[in-house]
């Protein structure tokens, strides 16, 4: 899959497990998902890693890894493609 | 399990007895008997399905905490795909399952379900808090 193809799918994974109402096009790649972008907080977080996990078959191992990983729809992105191709 | 290893003080306990410990996989089962001299019910049976959604979490703080002091210091954080049947009447002597659903850093998600008898009274997602309210705010945000 393609970045082109994975950035609509992790917005519309956003979008959608957090119950946004908002449109996932609008989501810039590159806006921080907690605090100043899409303030998203830690109950975010948890529903975040359990569709990765239930979407992606892609397992958040601790918080560290998390916070990393929730930075942005680009830093999840490169997360999902480093862990597809471990 | 003695009464001072439960989390909750009367009149919000209501958990009454462990029936199946946490496993590894964190799956366990709690029993509670809806009185009706408990505050909760105050005569006929509990008078909101809310309820159902605290005694999951309790159920879940108390079998994954494993102590009465980390399970003081969770709360209830939110509620997810919950539905309710019916509420319970005094007399009725309520199970309740938990299972761990996933978790990020202190907060949880668990699944719970709780039948009388047969019958399946309520199901969902509970998210608890590990930690005292306020503690470690701004985190993640």
């Amino acid at each position: 899959m393609t970045r082109e193809e994975l950035a609509p799918k992790v917005k519309d994974l956003i979008v959608r497990r957090l119950k946004l109402e908002i449109d996932p096009k609008t989501i810039d790649d590159a806006a921080p998902l907690f605090g100043e972008g899409l303030g998203l907080d830690s109950i975010d977080a948890l529903e975040l890693v359990l569709g990765l996990e239930q979407e992606f078959q892609i397992k958040v191992e601790d918080e560290e890894v998390g916070v990393k990983a929730f930075a942005s729809v680009n830093a999840l992105c490169d997360f999902i493609e480093q862990k597809k191709t471990a | 399990m003695p009464s001072v290893a439960f989390p909750h003080a009367y009149p919000f306990r209501f958990v009454d007895t462990v029936s199946r410990p946490a496993d590894e996989g964190f799956s366990g089962a709690v029993r509670i008997r809806v009185s009706a001299n408990s505050r909760a019910a105050m005569g006929a049976g509990w008078p909101s399905s809310l309820l159902y959604a605290e005694a999951i979490a309790q159920a879940a703080l108390l079998l994954e905490a494993g102590d009465a002091e980390t399970g003081r210091r969770g709360f209830l954080a939110g509620v997810s795909d919950f539905e309710s049947a019916r509420l319970p009447l005094a007399g009725e002597t309520l199970d309740v399952d938990v299972r761990l659903a996933g978790r990020f850093g202190p907060v949880f998600r668990f699944d719970g379900r709780v039948v009388s008898g047969e019958e399946t009274l309520a199901r969902g997602s509970v998210l608890v808090r590990k930690g005292d309210k306020g503690e470690g705010q701004g985190e993640g945000r």
